[in-house]
């Protein structure tokens, strides 16, 4: 299964950070400095797979995407195949980059649910859900959907949303 | 009514994960599938977030909730198997959460009888729900195949439907290949199953992986070029496990992408090199491990040292499992040792002359190797080690060729000895005994050379390389005993091969058991196989601890009690005679050794110490055990008592496991002695050992090491404490000093390191001098309790061959300064000394080295 997603930036700075398996906060600064450590030595001519048996436990590999200001790290184990993952990362990417227009860090930066709806619409409980990335967008734009429409319940305040929605 | 749902759903999330399961109930009554999808989100998704509260109370209280509400399970398996009317959306989640409970507890969720469902799920059209279902059947069919089976043809229906592009949407095509996931997932769930039994599945799913294999090249888009290839390497994986390479144009394929992956061993990126390794072991069969394991042994010399050990002892288990023939494999093992011998685990090449040992036919041909390699001029030391055992052993065998004389071969492996480390020059006398069993005719220059060197080592410090030296002399003044006692070792039982189970070793823990390993545990080693080994011991386990033990070290050990008792004249006063069955240590067993109540395993025989005569008599002898009686001697009146029903004791040990100790000569009956130390005696501890054998009655007297300085145990003082000590003794009996002239020279590190083998602790910094040397003990037994003993030696700079010692203890009975005194007075000197000969008569056992203190003293460090 897949055990985190980690998005950073190439200064260290999480922004967004998923587990799939319950870490105290203070174990996920913690592994995600060791993340940037393990990424930010390496040049871009050497492979995207790293094995990170000393940070995630043994067995635990990690793919990941350099793409512009932004890692894209997937950590999982054994039973998933490395590129496998390695197209997922870019079927998230696609699909970020079809919600926004040409992604850029501060997007993700402005509109944080955006992306954890998502990548909650791509991986549920560390299992790939959806690989097509218009499937995806439907679901993302049908919950959006559902939220505007029901005016008691607002899972992101008005006024943060409002100011930063597109 | 939905945002009554939604809600409930809602609140469930700020309470726990069992409400959240709780509110799935009103959600099946509601028909609105947006609430049902967003209470399905709600247990999986919590996993991340909420797991840690549910773990923080107790598991049960956390299941007794979960229990009555299960019924919100039985909605969730409604939802995914029947109800095809729901949204994709919905059934997606649906199977992944349950999934997600399945994990978590696999008694909670019940799949019996899902197999009919699992066969339905696997015919959605819905690719979306499809990737979510392959998800949920491989973690089911990771931990129960067999009621699978029906589901077998329909996983190799969806390869064949992604695989020929048929009724694929566009939109779950990844830069044109379909859906690279599902067909990955489908792979993984295809390599649980052995192989297939039904033909047509079987064309069937060897010709999606045909076109996977032929199809798949590099193309210019990174993307594609990752999809394709992540199919490629799962087909691999797939095909490499359904065995299907015997059709020659795949084969072909496949050691196409081989080359591929052995330059990938050159990649800049380690954990592509890694990886390659990997695939290249997993890929290995019987028609490509030549090329394979000689690749590799290329790549040793260039290999990262943090990746050698791995190679080599991956190197090892492909040429042992996948020899086409031994001499090939001998071969290797000898090149990898050369090569790389910093890397080779002794295992490997334990392996090697198990191997050999067992194989006749290969014994010449492994002597000869051996000798060529010996004849190289940097060698490494594992080499030395297994050449010489090689060529101790089938030397003779060699005897016709030219450059193979005893004396050639004698003469090239003494060459090694100056430049190998003890454990070598063990291996090397045992080697030199060997060769002068075979020195038929006698070539009295050659007896003469080996004599001179066991006489050399026959005082040396390390015990195990002494107690070879003093034996093998002893031994060789048998004489034809000699040829009996040094016989060829005899076959090894089969048993796993230690590397595999070595490389097994590596536990990972994933969420599924990875079918690769599950597979190499059903698999054995086919080299085991080759050897023409006889069965033996039929009624005996053998033990699957992996390797059995060597020769070598086998021998060492017993020989390392044989000489300790052997040297055991001194004092030490044998109380308790507790046999166990469950020996931490082998004394007594290693003593009966050479009375021939040894044997399992066969081979821990050690050559020197077999006795065929004895064997034999106990072998005529089955129902033998009656007349033993276990008894102790008082060779110190009150000074034993025994604890426990000797008899009662005798008959566990002698009886154990088989009911009849004699059933099977090769039955080994291990027996530890325990040993208390009433006072300070310079008595010897002996047991009797005694049996009758029909109507003549042997007895013999074993000696046993427990020698005072095992009663000693090491202490630090401070500088203040010592002379608080030290000054409160004053005088003979308390202290005692005398001045040792004549010693052999021995620089203070030197001494400090006899002293630590002798149980005292140096304590540097006490004395300003740097010319001398203080060091503590305590010394413990049943009359004194803990005694301390004070020992200071003053040496002169100037002229290393004297000494002044003073020893100081509180006690003035204990004999032990004596003794130490002897000891440091003897030793260096290496001349007899005046003290006592031991009281006891000779143990018939243990001739050697009475009268050479040096041997003994290195006998007890």
């Amino acid at each position: 299964m897949i055990r985190a997603v980690i998005v950073m930036n190439t200064q260290g700075k999480p922004r967004l950070l998923k587990f799939y398996e319950f870490q105290p906060p203070e174990k996920q600064q913690e592994l995600t400095r060791s993340v940037f450590a393990v990424l930010s030595g390496r040049p871009d001519n050497v492979s995207n797979f790293v094995e990170t048996d000393a940070i995630f436990g043994s067995g635990t590999r990690l793919v990941y995407k350099h793409l512009a200001t932004l890692y894209f790290v997937f950590v999982f184990d054994s039973c998933e195949n490395e590129l496998a993952m390695l197209d997922l990362i870019q079927v998230l990417v696609e699909t970020l980059d079809r919600c926004f227009k040409n992604v850029c860090e501060l997007d993700i930066v402005f509109n944080f649910n955006k992306m954890h709806t998502i990548l909650d619409e791509i991986i549920f409980g560390g299992q790939v859900l959806e690989t097509s990335s218009e499937r995806v967008l439907k679901a993302v734009e049908e919950i959006s959907r559902l939220e505007k429409s029901s005016s008691s319940v607002s899972f992101v305040p008005k006024s943060v949303s409002g100011r930063f929605g597109r | 009514m939905k945002k009554a749902g939604v809600f409930i759903a809602f609140l469930a999330v700020a309470s726990s994960v069992a409400l959240a399961v709780a509110s799935l109930d009103p959600c099946a009554s509601s028909s609105s599938s947006k609430v049902v999808q967003l209470s399905l989100s709600l247990p999986p998704g919590l996993g991340s977030s909420r797991e840690g509260d549910v773990r923080l109370g107790s598991r049960k209280g956390v299941e007794d909730k979960f229990a009555p509400r299960f019924d919100g399970l039985r909605f969730i398996e409604m939802l995914v198997t029947v109800s095809s009317s729901c949204r994709p959306l919905v059934r997606k989640k649906a199977a992944l959460c349950l999934l997600r409970l399945y994990r978590k507890n696999p008694d909670v969720v019940n799949i019996d009888g899902w197999s009919d469902r699992m066969s339905q799920l696997l015919d959605e059209r819905d690719l979306g729900v499809l990737t979510s279902v392959m998800s949920l059947f491989v973690a089911i069919v990771s931990n129960n195949v067999e009621a699978y089976w029906n589901c077998l043809p329909k996983c190799v229906k969806i390869l064949e439907r992604l695989g020929r592009n048929q009724d694929v949407p566009q939109e779950y095509t990844y830069h044109g290949i379909p859906s690279p996931w599902i067909q990955v997932k489908t792979m993984r769930a295809l390599q649980y199953f052995p192989t297939i039994e039904d033909p047509n599945t079987r064309r069937a799913l060897f010709e999606v992986l045909q076109r996977i294999l032929m199809g798949t090249d590099v193309v210019k888009n990174v993307n594609k070029n990752n999809a394709v290839h992540a199919i490629l390497f799962e087909a691999l994986a797939l095909e490499n496990m359904t065995r299907m390479l015997l059709v020659s144009d795949v084969q072909d394929i496949i050691k196409s992408h081989q080359a591929q992956i052995i330059i990938s061993l050159k990649d800049p990126d380690i954990s592509i090199r890694r990886r390659a390794l990997d695939l290249l072991y997993g890929m290995c069969d019987v028609t490509n491990a030549k090329d394979i394991v000689e690749e590799l042994l290329q790549y040793l010399n260039t290999a990262d040292f943090a990746m050698r050990e791995e190679l080599a002892l991956k190197a090892a288990i492909l040429a042992e499992k996948f020899a086409p023939d031994l001499s090939w494999y001998v071969d290797v093992i000898l090149q990898l040792i050369d090569k790389a011998g910093d890397f080779v685990s002794d295992d490997i090449w334990y392996r090697v002359v198990q191997f050999v040992t067992n194989n006749e036919d290969l014994q010449p041909y492994a002597a000869a190797k051996a000798r060529e390699y010996l004849e190289k001029p940097a060698l490494h030391e594992t080499m030395v080690k297994v050449s010489a055992y090689l060529l101790g052993e089938y030397s003779h065998l060699l005897a016709r060729r030219t450059g193979c004389t005893l004396k050639e071969i004698f003469i090239i492996i003494n060459e090694k000895l100056p430049t190998v480390t003890t454990s070598t020059v063990a291996i090397l006398l045992s080697t030199y005994a060997k060769i002068l069993m075979h020195n038929h005719p006698p070539d009295p220059e050659l007896q003469e050379q080996i004599w001179s060197i066991f006489r050399k080592y026959e005082s040396c410090i390390d015990v195990e390389i002494q107690q070879r030296a003093v034996e093998y002399i002893a031994l060789c003044n048998k004489g034809a005993a000699l040829v009996d006692v040094l016989a060829e070792m005899p076959k090894f039982p089969e048993r796993q091969s230690a590397l595999l189970k070595k490389a097994e070793v590596a536990e990972v823990d994933t969420a599924e058991q990875s079918a690769i390993r599950i597979r190499s545990q059903q698999q054995t080693s086919n080299a085991l196989v080759v050897t023409d080994q006889r069965p033996t011991e039929g009624s005996l386990p053998v033990s699957q601890l992996g390797l059995v033990r060597m020769p070598s070290e086998a021998s060492t050990q017993d020989q390392t009690s044989f000489q300790d008792e052997g040297m055991t004249k001194e004092n030490g006063v044998i109380t308790e005679v507790v046999p166990q069955d469950v020996p931490p240590a082998d004394l007594l067993g290693d003593l009966l050794g050479s009375l021939a109540i040894n044997g399992s395993p066969a081979t821990a025989v050690p050559v020197e110490q077999r006795n065929q005569n004895l064997l034999s008599v106990v072998e005529a002898t089955p129902e033998a055990a009656g007349p033993f009686t276990l008894t102790i001697v008082d060779n110190q009146p009150n000074s034993i008592q025994p604890i426990v029903n000797i008899a009662e004791r005798f008959n566990e040990l002698c009886l154990k496991d088989s009911g009849v100790l004699y059933e099977d000569p090769h039955i080994q009956v291990q027996c530890p002695l325990e040993f208390v130390n009433l006072r300070a005696s310079r008595d010897v501890a002996v047991l009797d050992f005694s049996y009758k054998f029909g109507t003549a009655m042997v007895n013999v007297k074993l000696r046993l090491p427990a020698v005072i300085n095992k009663f000693l145990q090491p202490i630090s003082v401070t500088a203040e404490e010592f002379f608080d000590q030290w000054k409160s003794l004053s005088g003979p009996p308390l202290k005692l000093q005398e001045v040792l002239r004549g010693v052999k020279p021995l620089s203070l590190p030197e001494i400090a390191n006899l002293f630590t083998s002798l149980h005292l602790a140096v304590n540097p910094g006490i004395d300003t001098n740097p010319n001398n040397l203080i060091a503590c003990t305590t010394f413990y037994s049943e009359s004194t309790r803990a005694t301390l003993c004070l020992i200071r030696v003053e040496t002169d700079p100037s002229d290393r061959t004297q000494l002044r010692i003073t020893i100081a203890s509180g006690d003035p009975t204990l004999t032990l300064k004596e003794r130490i005194k002897e000891y440091l007075v003897n030793i260096p000197t290496q001349t007899p000394s005046a003290v006592v000969a031991p009281l006891q008569p000779q143990s018939p056992v243990t001739p050697v080295a009475y009268n050479d203190p040096g041997a003994m003293l290195a006998g007890l460090l």
